[in-house]
């Protein structure tokens, strides 16, 4: 059955056309949001303008665009049990994807090179065991998945060469509400894979700070630049930013102790721009958003309210904010470009 | 049941009386001010004689005055971490004690007056003067030079924070809104971050000032309380609440149900008579900080719920739920 499903899907799809990212107005990034009581999805521009918005049916996490083709698919919040395939010229939902039994989505998501293999991050429902999730993009078929080989994963990022590398946040949740299970013991990862699923590499963080939550990540030269989330004791200062090349051990980077606790303990996002020359970590708690050099030097710290969102564009990098705010950000700080009606939501998705 | 549609109705009737005005002015330009004078009264006290017993006084006073603002948590006070530096609490390894012992023996050049403020946050601020004003043990060197450096770098920062409010800072939140300000460039952006500070606060009483020394109930942690050494543990609850307090009868005429959390609160904490928190080791004494930490935390969700909408504000999209 599996088979021919996924022949007729296939069928189905191709018989759709193909529409670029320049018939959509040519996005450099994708933000979802809120507005009134409804969910949506924004293609925007490099200067924050919308230039799509597509209505979504519950609160998204993040979303991942084909690199080719005008296709979004946006995540639902954890625990994930749909992420839809969006159709950015029409808004239609070209395909919903549900986890097989006893999966769940957890957030993100990234294509292959050429698009042809979409990978999701997922866990085992009941254990929070962590899996990649494979889908062929012809007609969005589930074709297999490998382990992420470690609890909890949050962020996928394909590098340059087609390798990807998986942030095991370590978390083990309740499968029914997030509830955390594993604190105590909690040992994220990252775990670096061939474009084939083999596991290539893996560090995990000193033991001291086995409770720092690795979850999202931004490529970075060969490497990743890594944002942790603090669930230890909320006095101690340790460091939100994290750099990994692999085959090398992890390098923490904590601002000067002045900073140390300006971030609560908690980044949301992160971002390094495209010649590599800064990196921007995002605190909605704290209200901030820390800067640091390439090199993981810390630079300085802004406040900006809500600001979640953070994305690398050709022309720098971009934050967005809660209360519908798009900022241009460097080292001068925060430079409003445009605000929005729609709270922009976790994650600002760069196009590449 | 009633009570909350009719609220809500006569809160959207009268937006215009919730505003900051009256924050900037009555509340935190004052409580700065008051801050700057007490360290620089501490700082002059200390170039006259450095004797911790002929100190106390000022230093009690400077705290108080920090209690007066320590929850505003934005704007100069958080440039260059001048906040954390005043007063670093919780230090869980006793990192401002080992910093501090060697500034006591090591080099005097890091205690002039271009240097001391390079020196680690833990070591610096009231919780550095309080180790030197009210040492625990003896202290392994003439601790003179260093509490002049420590008030001298406590003057210089509350007047740096004050000299910014009143310089730029104020006019910055004051003109919100206007065309030009970067900063806040809609006015209920100012109300957020206020109504940001009052619940942070709450919950930075609640779950560091009484939860840490509270601990578990198998295992009380009273050593873990703030200020235990200069017997201020439960003053620095009590003046934080008085504080807040009349940063909201500034913001809004129409809080009473905060109002009343507030006074309830606070009639506990005056009436708790265990200064510093010592009773969590007993079974009646702990159920009376239990039942304070209790009292905090309704109040908290009371602001959530009656402060927020009355200034049109929520705490904010992302920070509520991230992931």
């Amino acid at each position: 059955m599996a088979t021919r499903r996924a022949f007729l899907a296939g069928l189905a799809a191709a018989s759709l056309p193909r529409v670029s990212w320049a018939e959509v107005g040519s996005p450099a990034c994708l933000a979802a949001g809120k507005l009134g009581d409804e969910f949506v999805l924004h293609g925007l521009s490099a200067v924050g303008e919308s230039l799509f918005e597509i209505g979504l049916p519950a609160r998204g996490h993040a979303a991942a665009a084909h690199p080719t083709e005008a296709l979004a698919v946006a995540f639902a919040r954890r625990p994930g049990t749909f992420a839809l395939v969006l159709d950015c010229l029409t808004g239609k939902t070209r395909h919903q994807l549900t986890p097989p039994e006893g999966r769940q989505f957890n957030g993100h998501g990234a294509f292959s090179v050429d698009g042809a293999l979409l990978m999701t991050s997922e866990v085992v429902a009941e254990t929070s065991a962590g899996r990649v999730g494979l889908w062929e993009t012809a007609g969005f078929t589930r074709i297999g998945e490998w382990d992420s080989h470690g609890i909890g994963p949050h962020e996928i990022r394909r590098l340059a060469d087609g390798r990807i590398v998986v942030a095991n946040g370590g978390i083990e949740t309740d499968p029914n509400d997030r509830t955390k299970l594993n604190i105590d013991t909690m040992r994220p990862n990252l775990t670096l894979l061939s474009a084939e699923g083999v596991l290539l590499d893996q560090v995990e963080l000193n033991a001291e700070f086995h409770q720092n939550s690795i979850r999202h990540l931004a490529l970075h030269g060969e490497g990743v630049a890594f944002a942790m989330q603090w669930e230890g004791d909320k006095t101690e200062a340790v460091a939100q930013l994290g750099l990994w090349v692999p085959g090398q051990a992890a390098q923490l980077c904590p601002p000067p102790d002045t900073e140390a606790f300006a971030m609560k303990g908690y980044a949301g996002s992160i971002a390094v721009s495209r010649d590599g020359d800064l990196i921007a970590l995002t605190s909605a708690p704290a209200g901030v958003v820390m800067l640091f050099d390439g090199a993981g030097e810390w630079l300085a710290t802004h406040q900006r309210a809500d600001a979640s969102g953070v994305a690398a564009l050709a022309t720098g990098l971009r934050v967005t904010d809660g209360q519908g705010g798009v900022w241009n950000y460097g080292r001068d700080g925060l430079v409003r470009l445009t605000r929005n009606a729609t709270q922009w939501d976790n994650h600002l998705i760069s196009l590449t | 049941m009633l009570l909350r549609p009719l609220l809500l109705l006569f809160c959207c009737a009268t937006p215009a009386l919730a505003d900051f005005e009256d924050t900037v002015k009555l509340h935190i330009l004052p409580g700065y001010a008051a801050f700057a004078e007490t360290t620089q009264a501490l700082s002059d006290s200390a170039v006259k004689s450095c004797d911790a017993e002929s100190l106390k006084p000022a230093f009690n006073a400077a705290y108080d005055a920090w209690l007066g603002v320590q929850h505003l948590h934005f704007g100069p006070a958080e440039a260059d971490g001048l906040s954390v530096a005043i007063a670093f609490w919780p230090d869980p390894k006793g990192s401002g004690a080992k910093s501090q012992r060697a500034l006591l023996l090591g080099d005097a050049a890091a205690l002039t007056p271009e240097n001391f403020p390079d020196q680690s946050v833990a070591a610096r601020g009231l919780t550095g003067l309080e180790r030197l004003l009210y040492p625990a043990t003896p202290l392994p060197a003439d601790p003179c030079a260093l509490i002049r450096a420590t008030t001298l770098d406590l003057a210089r920062m509350a007047k740096l924070i004050n000299d910014n409010w009143v310089n730029s800072y104020a006019n910055t939140v004051l003109t919100a809104g206007d065309v030009g300000n970067t900063t806040y460039q809609l006015r209920p952006e100012v109300r957020q971050a206020l109504f940001t500070q009052i619940v942070t606060a709450l919950e930075f009483d609640k779950d560091q000032r009484l939860v840490r020394p509270l601990g578990s109930f198998d295992k009380p942690r009273p050593e873990r309380a703030e200020a235990i050494a200069s017997g201020r543990s439960l003053r620095n609850v009590l003046l934080s609440l008085q504080a807040l307090r009349a940063m909201v009868v500034t913001l809004t005429p129409d809080a009473p149900l905060t109002l009343a959390g507030f006074d309830r609160a606070i009639k506990q904490a005056t009436a708790l008579n265990d200064p510093v928190f010592a009773g969590v080791a007993t079974p009646q004494g702990r159920l009376k900080v239990e039942i304070l930490q209790q009292t905090i935390s309704a109040l908290r969700d009371t602001a959530m719920g009656e402060l927020g909408p009355e200034l049109d504000v929520r705490v904010g999209f992302n920070a509520a739920d991230g992931d």
